[in-house]
């Protein structure tokens, strides 16, 4: 995503030099974010989720290394090795390197039938396998397993997740959004167990059971692991790039070595407007950084400093937020939980820092102007259903 | 009163609130209208990203964000400004006559 965003953003600044985007997959860049939706549930082909068809790289003068994995770096040499061995010179390099699934050690996790999520082939595998399985079980309840969890029931499948958490989602989210989730899940008859672990699978070709640490155990076809991921740095372990999850790169993306850029998932950040470093695994943040790279590459940096947004569909649910992760001290409902239609604040001393909406999109971007505004408003206003957030967007941004 | 050629009435442009988005459909196809600093723009009511309704979107700056993944589509033009969405929307020409707001039965090309 960050390279698409950047491929595309050098060429709009006018960069006219050489590039070449290289990548270990062997597909052209494409919206990861329909892999555990719309890509998963069969609703999508692989050519419908490509950002753009090979040929239109062609036509902005960008070379295509597709399926080559990058082994090595020599930033004396300013060159990037591929496997098997060729050197590939740069002036400048992006590192659009994204992250990678967390993998779970556990006893029989390396039975046929387990599955992680992140890159295409992993969804094609898992749409492969679905296909056959009558019973899934998910393993952690983040985005990523609550959205396999939303797909497999909407294809009719038996599902149990589990989680370590009492609440799904409670750290991004908090326990008030998470429960409300959880509530949509088990109305979908998703089995939830929440606060729990799994402690071994088990099964003679393919993982048959799960053994969870309380003793119960449940029965699977099929097991699709959604326990976070990590940064993908290996590459730059050893190669002089400060590291601290992530690849640290100041408010221009710009690493500590000149001409090193980095952008994306990857990619730990100056965030000039809230004076921290924020690291964000998200669809949006990876276009628009990307794109900030690619405008500082090309002589005409700016400082990256957005409201981050993501969004979330689980069955005809949409969640869609705008805001600073990190802690806050109050969260504000306003509307109805229960069906759910409802907007939540995250207050932080009376600073709105985050706004989640669910089934009500239209609150979402006043409800992001109050962030970007960096807002105090009484939380009694907010929870108000009789507020107009667009007019109390409005007269706060004129205020600035 | 007849329509120009290749063109369909839709509404008064007195009952188009400012700031307003007005869904309406041409053979089944959904539009939408738009009024803003007293211009009207014609758009496609679909998301090209994936379906949604643009007529329950939001307007900032010149801009229609998409409810559900923050598409953004230039109100002129109809170029993304912002992704999800990769494909331009289909824009149409509007011309006003005796108070009344057409737009074109064909997208604008290019």
């Amino acid at each position: 995503m960050a390279a698409y965003g950047a491929a595309e953003a050098l060429r709009a600044a006018g960069c006219d030099g050489s590039v070449t985007l290289v990548s270990a997959e062997p597909v052209v860049p494409y919206d990861r974010t329909t892999l555990s939706k719309a890509f998963l549930q069969g609703q999508k082909t692989v050519e419908e989720i490509l950002f753009k068809p090979a040929e239109h790289y062609q036509e902005l003068g960008i070379e295509l290394r597709l399926g080559q994995r990058a082994s090595a770096v020599d930033f004396d040499r300013r060159e990037l090795v591929l496997e098997p061995g060729e050197r590939l010179p740069f002036d400048t390099l992006l590192i659009a390197t994204g992250a990678e699934p967390v993998r779970l050690r556990l006893p029989g996790f390396d039975l046929p039938g387990v599955r992680y999520l992140r890159s295409l082939a992993d969804a094609q595998a898992l749409r492969e396998d679905l296909s056959r399985a009558d019973r899934v079980l998910v393993v952690g309840c983040g985005f990523i397993g609550a959205e396999v969890a939303a797909s497999a029931r909407t294809l009719g499948k038996q599902v149990t997740v589990v989680d370590p958490l009492p609440v799904p989602l409670a750290g991004p989210l908090g326990q008030e959004v998470g429960s409300i989730l959880a509530e949509v899940h088990r109305r979908h008859g998703v089995e939830l167990r929440l606060g729990q672990r799994v402690a071994e699978l088990r099964g003679h070709r393919r993982a048959e059971e799960a053994v969870l640490e309380s003793g119960e155990r449940i029965a699977c076809d099929l097991v699709v692991v959604g326990v976070g991921v990590r940064p993908a740095v290996a590459l730059f372990q050893d190669s002089g790039l400060p590291i601290e999850d992530g690849i640290l790169v100041d408010e221009y993306c710009a690493t500590g070595i000149p001409g090193v850029y980095a952008a994306g998932d990857v990619a730990n950040w100056w965030h000039p407007g809230i004076g921290r470093r924020l690291r964000v695994e998200h669809f949006d943040n990876a276009a628009q950084q990307g794109a900030a790279a690619a405008r500082a590459i090309a002589g005409d940096p700016q400082p990256y400093a957005p409201v981050p947004y993501f969004w979330s569909d689980q069955y005809d649910l949409n969640l869609q937020y705008a805001g600073y992760p990190g802690p806050w001290d109050q969260v504000v409902l306003r509307g109805d939980s229960a069906a759910p239609s409802v907007t939540a604040f995250y207050l932080r001393q009376g600073v709105v820092e985050a706004v989640v909406t669910i089934n009500r999109p239209r609150e979402l971007r006043p409800g992001r102007r109050l962030v970007e505004a960096r807002a105090r408003v009484d939380p009694a206003v907010l929870a108000d259903p009789s507020t107009d957030l667009r007019a109390l967007a409005q007269s706060v941004r004129q205020a600035e | 009163m007849t329509a120009p050629e290749g063109y369909v009435a839709v509404k008064r442009y007195d009952e188009i609130p400012e700031g307003g988005i007005v869904p309406f459909e041409v053979n089944g196809d959904e539009r939408i209208l738009v009024k803003l600093e007293g211009k009207i723009y014609a758009l496609s009511g679909i998301c090209t990203h994936e379906y949604a309704e643009l007529a329950e979107g939001d307007l900032e700056d010149h801009v229609i964000y998409c409810p559900l993944h923050g598409s953004g589509f230039d109100l002129e033009t109809g170029r993304v400004t912002a992704l999800p969405a990769t494909q331009p929307l289909p824009v149409y020409d509007v011309r006003i006559v005796d108070g009344v707001v057409y737009v074109s039965r064909e997208p604008r090309q290019g």
